[in-house]
């Protein structure tokens, strides 16, 4: 929760993922409340609406569930569900644009993966 | 409950300062004003709170006029920035002879909120405006608008001369006031960079004329940086809105905005990137200084 914010993508969006990234690091656990909008707001020096459509959104995927006069909570099952979520997007957010570079540098398939094969996960 | 003016118009010496402006201010949002030097923000803040007269249009709160009403006058604080010079006379007024008058004319003026904030900014209200830097000024005018709580606050430059950490800190005082009470505030302010997150909509002002009223997200949002080739990106981004063009040699660079459904077509060989509210707003507004 303590990544800052850049400029390179929609406040809203980097509120969610950055509350993912806690929960896929355990930094916050199942069933585990997560802070209010209110805090969030004043902790990046947002807009308390902006807070709240970045949760909101995290809402609607089942991954934080809302306790009625208590606050927001971390579901049963979140984190498989945002590693689900991470790895069907893999390919789109990472290999395409690897690939992108390397057709724009003219490094054939087999140089890449070469280069994969020489590296440790 | 809403703010609103109507068509107006405001010349100073045969000069129209604002040109039809119409705008409906909803509670419970925080609006940034922003606009170039002498776009029009202070008068336009001035009208809207009553303290100056328009040349024409109405300004209403919930229907009744605002001017010479003292139930809707009580409602509204315009917290104007403050000037020690001779020209004001307010260069032998101390600190708390201002906040002073303030608190008896704001009936809803929390007096224990003023004194934390005094101790917060480490202010001696004892000093004369006179002897206080830009700074200091800008805390009193800070004090009197979280203080008024009225439902509808401006502040005109609150950030002006405060350094890094107190800018900060103000918007956190701001986000915890607005959270706390639903109030409505409008920010104008030249640092938009450091304001852009905290501002829900915002209204851009340019040569008296409203550009722009939207969700910042949105706004935001609709614009893109799109460059490479100059024949790429004129081909990518034929038919759309594009401003401030900008070229070194074949190399292109132009800030788009997209109207719903329209999108910039990336089979071209260019770069799509975000573009800032303070980029988004250079490229609206800053138009003749490019060529």
């Amino acid at each position: 929760m303590n990544e800052r914010l850049t400029e390179q993508k929609s406040i809203y969006l980097q509120i969610s993922e950055m509350i993912e990234t806690d929960i896929l690091r355990e930094i916050l656990l199942e069933e585990e409340q997560v802070p209010s909008t209110n805090e969030l707001a004043k902790l990046y020096t947002i807009n308390p609406a902006t807070a709240a459509k970045g949760v909101g959104l995290l809402v609607d995927e089942g991954i934080l569930y809302k306790r009625r006069g208590i606050g927001m909570f971390v579901s049963r099952g979140a984190r498989e569900k945002i590693l689900a979520k991470r790895r069907a997007a893999f390919a789109e957010n990472h290999v395409v644009p690897l690939l992108a570079e390397a057709r724009s540098l003219g490094i054939s398939k087999e140089e890449l993966l070469t280069m994969i094969g020489e590296r440790n996960i | 409950m809403s703010l609103h003016c109507e068509n107006i118009i405001k010349t100073y010496s045969g000069k129209d300062v604002l040109q039809d402006v119409t705008l409906d201010l909803q509670p419970g949002k925080i609006y940034g004003l922003i606009g170039r030097n002498g776009a029009g923000k202070t008068t336009l803040l001035s009208i809207l709170s009553a303290q100056n007269p328009a040349s024409r249009g109405t300004v209403t709160l919930d229907g009744e006029p605002v001017w010479e009403h003292r139930k809707s006058l009580a409602k509204i604080c315009f917290s104007r920035e403050l000037n020690a010079n001779a020209e004001s006379g307010l260069a032998s007024m101390k600190a708390k002879e201002y906040l002073r008058i303030a608190s008896t004319y704001y009936e809803d003026w929390d007096k224990a909120l003023e004194e934390r904030l005094v101790k917060l900014f480490d202010l001696n209200v004892k000093k004369k405006f006179g002897k206080m830097n830009k700074g200091l000024l800008s805390m009193i005018t800070i004090i009197v608008a979280l203080c008024s709580k009225a439902p509808y606050t401006f502040l005109d430059e609150p950030v002006a001369g405060l350094d890094v950490v107190a800018r900060e800190r103000f918007y956190k005082l701001l986000l915890e006031e607005y959270t706390g009470s639903g109030r409505t505030f409008v920010v104008s302010t030249h640092i938009i960079e450091e304001a852009a997150d905290v501002l829900e909509e915002v209204i851009i002002l340019h040569e008296g004329r409203i550009l722009i009223e939207a969700d910042t997200q949105a706004f935001v949002d609709s614009a893109v940086h799109v460059s490479g080739k100059a024949e790429e990106v004129d081909a990518a981004t034929a038919g759309l809105e594009a401003h401030h063009p900008e070229t070194v040699g074949r190399s292109k660079g132009v800030t788009v905005f997209l109207k719903p459904g329209q999108s910039v077509d990336e089979s071209y060989d260019v770069s799509v990137q975000p573009v800032s509210l303070q980029r988004a707003f250079v490229a609206l507004c800053g138009e003749e200084e490019a060529k």
